[in-house]
């Protein structure tokens, strides 16, 4: 057994280490984790303008007037709305840091670089009629919020490496000594941003001669609509889970892994729900992020909130019952390391199958349930992944959203226990051992 | 003072360990501080660092974090896997005082 532990190890490690130190998946993660402040602030104020109770919109209305939702709009499409630009200045930056260059030069000239891929009109139909008239002279909404997450993505790497290839070309104005630093600093990143904004405005040229008219409408629906979509099944979250279960196996964090790879697919599945939920039509999908960070991931990653409830109720060797009081707390912030690393799950053959197939089991109660009708799906709201069980599955779906996470605890807790128990016993009879060996 | 930094993944389960680590401090009359931070923030916090330790979760982590921190002559290791379950904050906080007794002496033979 130690030999195959040792072989799966030498294999996941390299794997692990080279998604999570990726220059370019560490720059996206990073990014992502700048927006997300603004993200989770833009959602929840959408939520409280839509809040899921019978009558509150019309009780706001009466105290404050039709337009009340107004207030809670605006910092919605302030934010949530524009996430393309939060993210482009996120990656650019950390990637620029990465190779020690000044980071806020380039991540503005990269925000720039992505404005000269994005057309500066917009479709506007008034009401009552058919036609379609062109806007001039508007930074269009669609292209800017989720949808122009992918462009966004390849902008600010694209040009974030050209900016660093010219740089390092040298082909830089250089002042002579005795001009003030901060001007020739500024000087300095004149020929390097000139050329990569006009790269930018080859690559736009020359997507203005194909059939798509702008990269955005390439991109979006030769790449993000079928990766999104892809990402949109449940045959993708089972795979998914399933490697983070892996990872975590070996103690690696696999949530953080594979959501290296899944997030932007996984927000832009929320962000189009949310934007539905804003107007008030149908959700169109029923995976999104908070789709796996509230529904399977209950207590962290594995769902080990049931286990860490089977460790307190039923477990009798102190090993268990500390491990189960040290990590209750932490829990039920959906924050497991105590049970992974102390129980210990990582490298445990007796806790393999249930901490990897709990998630699994869960993925499919919640998506039957959600495609049946019988709970909303999530209404892509983004909220911390640490908001607690019950109430994270009421901000999402509602009511109905709090009752499948109480009903996936008690299912998570019956998985878990035969597992815990053979393993309780297995500790009773360590312990017993070393108590006669004491005496 | 000499200065502990904790990295995880998002800055969270290491700030439980934290305030174990300060308890351990406090009973044994120490003055350090000790803060957890994302990983992600790693280059940032490193100028006033004393020693550096990641959670055994972003092991995978350690050849980047080695980079960062032998610019700056910062010691960085891995948490034993089991004392970081335990939230053993005494063991941890003497491995970190161990790791830079070390380093100073490699600084000063």
């Amino acid at each position: 057994m130690k030999k195959k532990e040792n072989l799966l190890e030498e294999k996941i490690m390299p794997v692990a280490d080279k998604i999570a130190n990726n220059r370019y998946l560490i720059a996206i993660r990073d990014g992502f984790m700048l927006a997300m402040p603004l993200l989770i602030i833009g959602a929840i104020s959408l939520l409280i303008e839509e809040l899921p109770i019978p009558g509150y919109g019309d009780f706001m209305s009466g105290i404050f007037g039709k337009h009340w939702g107004d207030f809670f709009l605006v910092p919605y499409h302030a934010s949530m709305a524009i996430m393309s630009i939060f993210v482009i200045i996120g990656i650019s930056h950390s990637l620029t840091n990465h190779y020690k260059q000044d980071g806020l030069n380039t991540a503005v000239i990269s925000l720039v670089s992505f404005f000269v891929l994005t057309p500066f009109v917009t479709n506007f139909t008034p009401e009552g009629s058919k036609a379609v008239y062109q806007v001039d002279s508007v930074i269009p909404m669609e292209w800017i919020g989720s949808k122009g997450l992918f462009v966004g993505m390849v902008s600010a790497i694209l040009a974030t490496e050209i900016m660093r290839f010219v740089s390092n070309k040298g082909w830089v104005i250089k002042m002579p000594e005795g001009v003030p630093p901060t001007v020739a600093k500024a000087f300095s990143a004149l020929i390097p941003g000139t050329i990569t904004i006009f790269s930018f405005g080859i690559i736009r040229l020359i997507f203005a001669y194909t059939p798509f008219g702008t990269i955005h409408n390439c991109i979006f629906n030769v790449l993000q609509l079928p990766l999104v979509s892809l990402g949109d099944s449940l045959g993708a979250v089972i795979i998914a889970n399933f490697f983070i279960g892996l990872f975590w196996m070996f103690g690696i964090a696999g949530g953080d892994v594979v959501q290296s790879v899944m997030t932007p697919i996984w927000l832009a599945l929320s962000a189009d729900n949310l934007l539905a939920f804003g107007k008030g039509e149908a959700l169109p999908h029923i995976i999104t992020q908070q789709f796996n960070s509230i529904y399977l991931w209950l207590g962290g990653g594995g769902a080990t909130l049931g286990l860490c409830l089977a460790l307190l109720l039923v477990c009798k060797s102190q090993q268990c019952k500390r491990i189960g009081k040290l990590s209750i707390l932490p829990g039920l912030f959906n924050i497991n390391e105590p049970i992974i690393f102390g129980l210990p799950v990582v490298l445990n053959p007796i806790l393999l199958i249930p901490f990897i197939c709990t998630p699994l089991i869960l993925a499919v109660i919640t998506y039957c349930t959600m495609a049946a009708g019988l709970v909303p799906a999530p209404n892509g709201v983004i909220i911390p992944w640490t908001t607690p069980p019950i109430i994270g599955g009421f901000l999402v779906s509602g009511i109905r959203g709090a009752i499948l996470q109480a009903v996936e605890i008690v299912i998570s807790f019956l998985i878990y226990l035969p597992f815990i128990k053979a393993q309780d016993k297995k500790y009773c009879e360590q312990e017993k051992l070393y108590e006669n060996n004491k005496e | 003072m000499k200065r502990i930094l904790l990295f995880c993944s998002a800055g969270m389960s290491t700030s439980l360990l934290v305030t174990k680590m300060q308890n351990a401090a406090k009973a044994m009359e120490m003055d350090v501080s000790i803060d957890a931070f994302p990983e992600a923030e790693m280059a940032s916090h490193l100028d006033d660092a004393d020693v550096v330790l990641l959670g055994p979760q972003i092991r995978f982590a350690l050849g980047r974090a080695k980079k960062l921190c032998s610019e700056k002559n910062i010691p960085v290791d891995v948490i034993n896997s089991m004392d970081y379950g335990m939230m053993d904050g005494e063991k941890v906080l003497k491995t970190a005082l161990k790791m830079m007794e070390n380093q100073n002496r490699e600084d000063h033979p």
